[in-house]
């Protein structure tokens, strides 16, 4: 196989498993989704350094592996349970609506990336479109989950696929800026999970929708 | 030139956080001692900072961290914020607190957090004014979100609570879509930049600006107007705003209308210099433009319906915003000047009159500028005094913008939007109905004797 094709298969994996973490209803399940996931991030920054020759991507993979495989659904999983009584909210949307705008932002992100002259991943245009649909993948399910911890999924899911476009697009950028934006990544995570116990502590809700007290 | 302060400068804020945590965590329960760790903190901000402008002043611009950090005269402006309303609210802050504990609306164990996450604040502020490198740009801007929310959300109460949510998920959700400009201007940059190091740094792209794709900066700048306009403030991206700022303690309010406002609207400003180098004005002209007319229009609206003072302040902010980005649409020197010189005043009068709301707030208890507590709030309290005076140079600055607007349609008879005078006479009535008819006259009746209430 080519290695840009394996690159490319890749990447369509990430669609099957986003679809999976926002449809799964059980924040535990949808954890072991997103890890899931992650480890397929993970073999992609690994395939990307291979063919490409850029040992940073190395550092890239090890810092994933670490922070997107292991921390954030070990968060997440402890975050649900001390909110193990909590009523799941339903989604806004029905599955089948949520599947449809998902066909639809994969569609328009294909279209965008065919347009562009973009020389330093003529090869890997498949990926880099499931890189940004992802990443619109993201907004949608915090467009259309009412769950506090699925809405901080889909802040991870924006994450991977903006993470994605950058080992793509940005591989020569110096280490520390991957540091910086993967620390970011993390405390984004705690923060959000630390104001979601908060609120389901004072409000005894995970619920989005009932969020409304401020309006005007 | 190369300048130690300036690395400096970004180091203190963050060591006196780490020793606020580090005091309250090894259970030293000395409120004093935090509070003087905080002034040095601010303190420190100031002076340091203070060097770093006096080197700009004399060498034009200064570098630190191999030119990861650079300041220059833009930066310098903004800077001069971060430093002086940072110590200012810094200030302010230790009053406010105070009277918090003692109120029972602040638990006294969360105090060190309150001191240890405003210097943390104030760091991440300072590192997107310095940021050369604009992935550590993006990064700085999305860390002021992280710092910032629990200090939105630190009472605990329900709408606070909602307004931190509603902060941290719209904020990072936009200020993705910046990391998705920055990513496509660094790639295209290092295509034909030698040292990938280089084509990460903006003093670099701006030098090679006319070797970028046109298409891909003019879609990159649409991401970066997205993303760091939604920390701006600029409509439609300010959905966060009016809530987080009327949620927050009025110090932080103060920090969050003020300075980090102008930080992200730097980053903005910023990059479309890189397009005007690259492509020519014309494109980020007219998108400014339409930005800023349609956020001084539509805040003027909100601004009418609002009767929390908070609110009325945060949306005020979005008018402001609205109105520095119709000075940069306008564009040439006197544009720009008018713009940066609205910036400096909106950052006094706003942190100004977001602390006086504080004052009234401990007080009278209330938020509502119709009641009569209120009315007689800013009677008593000095700064609102103080507040008309630097309004004065306020009003100077936004006198010269509309001047330079009036003067650029007339220079333009082709022009993309028609600016009139009810623009700027929507926003200005809304402050008219809080200042002058009913609460302003009672001000001045109270404070002459001649209300008998």
């Amino acid at each position: 196989m080519n290695p840009y094709d394996l690159i490319n298969s890749l990447s369509g994996l990430l669609i099957l498993t986003s679809l999976l973490v926002i449809e799964t209803k059980k924040i535990r399940l949808s954890a072991i989704y997103y890890m899931v996931q992650s480890l397929v991030l993970v073999l992609i920054f690994l395939a990307l350094a291979t063919i490409m020759h850029a040992e940073q991507l190395y550092w890239w993979a090890a810092s994933a592996f670490i922070t997107k495989a292991l921390l954030v659904p070990y968060i997440l999983n402890r975050a649900q349970r001390l909110m193990a009584d909590a009523e799941l909210p339903k989604a806004a949307v029905s599955p089948s609506v949520s599947l449809l705008l998902a066909a639809v932002s994969l569609v328009i992100s294909f279209i965008v990336i065919n347009q562009l002259d973009l020389k330093i991943a003529a090869e890997f245009r498949p990926a880099l479109a499931v890189s940004v649909a992802h990443f619109f993948f993201g907004q949608l399910c915090i467009l259309t989950q009412r769950n506090l911890l699925k809405q901080v999924l889909g802040f991870c899911l924006m994450e991977n696929g903006s993470h994605l476009t950058l080992a793509l697009l940005a591989h020569d950028a110096p280490e520390l800026v991957e540091i910086g934006i993967a620390t970011d990544a993390v405390f984004g995570v705690v923060i959000m999970v630390v104001l979601a116990v908060q609120i389901y502590k004072n409000l005894h809700t995970l619920d989005a929708a009932s969020l409304t007290s401020l309006k005007g | 030139m190369y300048t130690p302060y300036l690395s400096w400068l970004l180091l203190a804020p963050v060591i006196f956080s780490l020793a606020i945590v580090a005091v309250q965590r090894l259970g030293w329960r000395n409120l004093l001692l935090i509070e003087i760790l905080h002034l040095v903190s601010i303190s420190s901000a100031l002076v340091l900072g203070l060097l770093v402008l006096r080197g700009v002043m004399t060498q034009g611009s200064v570098v630190a961290l191999n030119d990861w950090l650079h300041v220059d005269a833009l930066a310098a402006v903004f800077l001069l914020i971060v430093i002086v309303v940072g110590f200012l609210v810094g200030v302010y802050s230790i009053g406010y607190i105070r009277n918090d504990v003692k109120s029972g609306e602040l638990s006294a164990d969360r105090v060190g957090a309150y001191y240890a996450l405003f210097s943390l604040f104030l760091f991440t502020m300072l590192l997107v004014v310095t940021a050369n490198n604009i992935i550590m740009m993006w990064v700085a801007v999305e860390a002021t979100t992280l710092g910032s929310a629990f200090l939105v959300g630190v009472y605990g109460h329900r709408s606070s609570l909602e307004a931190a949510w509603k902060y941290v998920i719209i904020c990072t959700v936009g200020v993705a879509f910046g990391l998705y400009g920055t990513i496509l201007v660094y790639s295209d940059a290092v295509n034909f930049m030698q040292q990938p190091g280089a084509a990460i740094l903006w003093t670099e792209i701006v030098k090679n600006a006319k070797a970028l794709d046109p298409t891909l900066l003019k879609l990159a700048f649409v991401f970066v107007l997205i993303g760091f306009g939604t920390k701006a403030g600029i409509f439609p991206m300010h959905a966060w705003l009016p809530d987080a700022h009327s949620e927050a303690p009025s110090p932080v309010s103060a920090l969050l209308s003020a300075v980090l406002l102008k930080c992200a609207l730097l980053v903005v400003i910023r990059f479309s210099i890189i397009l005007n180098q690259g492509i020519g004005p014309e494109f980020t002209h007219n998108i400014f433009l339409v930005f800023g007319a349609l956020s001084v229009a539509s805040a003027a609206l909100f601004m009418f319906v609002q009767r929390d003072i908070k609110r009325l302040l945060a949306y005020s902010s979005v008018e402001n915003i609205g109105l520095i980005v119709l000075g940069l649409g306008v564009g040439g020197a006197a544009g720009i000047l008018a713009a940066l010189l609205h910036a400096i005043n909106h950052s006094l009068v706003k942190s100004l009159m977001f602390c006086t709301s504080g004052n009234i707030l401990m007080k009278y208890h209330t938020r509502s500028w119709q009641s009569e507590g209120y009315v007689a709030g800013c009677a008593l309290h000095q700064p609102v005094a103080d507040g008309w005076g630097v309004g004065a140079g306020g009003f100077a600055a936004f006198q010269y913008l509309c001047q330079q607007v009036f003067d650029h349609q007339r220079r333009n008879p082709r022009r993309t939007f028609d600016f009139d005078g009810s623009m700027f006479a929507v926003p200005g009535s809304s402050f008219r109905s809080l200042f002058a008819s009913d609460q302003l006259g009672g001000v001045w009746r109270i404070a002459g004797g001649r209300d008998k209430r």
